[in-house]
């Protein structure tokens, strides 16, 4: 486990290998269980934050309404970290749609399933930057466009759901909601998964045998 | 995702997370009832409602389900009116931001502040809906335990065995995560300084802290708990469930019954005058 350098890569190689032979999409159990752990982290620190941040938009009234935006980048930021982690397509959308469930079934989510909607859309929005570099390029950039677009992605939906359209406020609620999603929901996964990296937790993963393989080379 | 995220099943404190105490036995003719079908049925009307925005048809859909919650969910009535009340208040904000910032035949105005009758319609339909599905949502996660809606998830909607498992094995994580979280607070409550009164900092920053290192041993867990279920052949043959879930006539008598009555409502509504769709957006 432990062993960062040479063992760990060439095993997880062989398994990777094996899978691929019976289906390309199949995924090993140890990227699976990532996905779950991070909507349980996620869907835990949302529950406990959220306590506070939904007394006090109840306390605000109408403004609540409104000030709830700001924090929407939160909601996606799952999906550009297991993405980056786990470098292989659909990452994001399963962890969405993951964490959904686990707010859903777990945490009493008051959204319902139609939450599982709006985290398939998120995540396909935070996804699809990561997938045009072809699950290579992790800038700061990509990070950002992830985040806009998740963001960009489930707003259509929500304003529908809420009835936003015809609304005075319609372009006021985008905007929040791109910006919140460009800091919250993209800049802010690069500072966790940058964090993570450097713990050495995440070694193990597609993101470890990119980075190790590349010092390998180096040498 | 803008309706009020995360709502505490409103039981028992911090809910079920928080606690590993095992919840009272659920009893009632709801709790008996398949949770795959539970779900779907929720998806169901939840979608169905979205397409309606006058105030009528989700108000008498409100009172129906309120009727059929009361008489099979078993619920007290002290946690059911407790559960609903976020989403009183988020369908009580809704109500007024919509009065307030939709444009049409103007009922009352002061100032900036004007209050338009399409408004008033509109978001008491968006609060009353808020409502039904709150309703719905409450007496599903009431009457319904997370690991047989995973086991039944497993039988009856084919969810492959390592994600079933592995969502399983998140659900327990889950349950041992405040206890995980005061273990941080305190390992970091020994090392930080203190603040003046002598109480563990409190600020963003601290709780970012923790948060974080949450999430470093939470990574490290999921690793160990993969190679234990992948060590004990997790998904490579066909398995035996523990405690399989029933599917019964009677699980399809309810599913009949719901779509009868939904459909049944929205049909009269039209004939009636009252639904309105997504149009009613657009004025």
């Amino acid at each position: 486990m432990s062993t960062p350098l040479s063992p760990a890569p060439n095993r997880a190689n062989n398994t990777a290998n094996n899978r691929t032979k019976a289906n390309p999409f199949a995924w090993t159990l140890k990227d699976l269980v990532l996905l779950v752990v991070l909507g349980v982290v996620f869907g835990f620190l949302y529950w406990v934050f959220v306590q506070a941040w939904t007394a006090l938009s109840i306390l605000m009234g109408p403004a609540g309404d409104l000030a709830q935006h700001f924090l929407l980048g939160a909601w996606l930021i799952v999906a550009p970290i297991a993405v980056a982690i786990v470098r292989r397509p659909f990452a994001g959308v399963m962890a969405e749609v993951i964490a959904s469930v686990i707010e859903v079934v777990f945490l009493g989510s008051a959204v319902g399933p139609l939450l599982f909607v709006a985290a398939a859309l998120q995540g396909a929005g935070s996804e699809l930057p990561f997938a045009l570099t072809r699950y290579r390029n992790y800038s700061w950039l990509t990070y950002a466009l992830s985040g806009l677009l998740g963001a960009g992605f489930v707003f259509f939906y929500s304003a529908f759901r809420s009835g936003w359209y015809g609304q005075d406020l319609f372009l006021i609620r985008l905007a929040i909601q791109l910006v919140s999603g460009v800091i919250l929901g993209g800049l802010l996964a690069k500072l966790i998964v940058d964090g993570l990296v450097k713990t050495g937790v995440v070694d193990n993963f597609a993101i470890g045998r990119a980075r190790l393989g590349d010092d390998h080379a180096s040498r | 995702m803008s309706a009020p995220p995360i709502v505490v099943p409103a039981v028992a404190g911090m809910g079920r997370p928080a606690t590993s105490v095992p919840r009272t036995p659920l009893t009632g003719p709801l709790a008996r009832r398949n949770p795959t079908l539970k779900l779907a049925l929720l998806f169901v009307v939840s979608a169905g409602l979205v397409f309606i925005l006058d105030p009528v048809t989700p108000a008498v859909l409100y009172l129906l389900a309120a009727a059929a919650v009361v008489a099979t969910a078993r619920i007290r009535t002290r946690t059911l009116l407790l559960a609903q009340l976020p989403f009183v208040a988020f369908g009580a904000g809704l109500l007024v931001v919509n009065a307030l910032s939709r444009p049409g035949e103007i009922l009352w105005e002061a100032g900036i502040l004007r209050v338009s009758v399409e408004g008033l319609v509109i978001g008491g339909s968006l609060a009353l809906r808020t409502l039904v599905i709150g309703i719905l949502s409450v007496a599903f996660a009431l009457t319904t335990e997370p690991v047989s809606l995973m086991t039944s998830l497993h039988q009856h909607a084919r969810l492959g065995a390592r994600l079933t498992y592995a969502i399983l094995a998140g659900y327990r994580m889950l349950q041992e995560m405040p206890r995980e979280w005061v273990t941080i607070r305190q390992a970091h409550a020994v090392r930080a300084p203190l603040r003046s009164d002598g109480t563990l900092p409190r600020g963003v920053g601290a709780l970012a802290r923790a948060a974080f290192s949450l999430l470093v041993v939470s990574v490290r867990k999921g690793e160990r708990m993969a190679q234990s279920l992948e060590s004990r052949g997790l998904g490579l043959s066909p398995r035996s469930t523990w405690r399989p879930v029933p599917l019964v006539a009677a699980d399809w008598v309810m599913v009949g019954g719901v779509l009868v009555v939904l459909v049944g409502v929205f049909v009269i509504s039209a004939q009636l005058g009252f639904l309105e769709g997504p149009a009613a957006l657009f004025g």
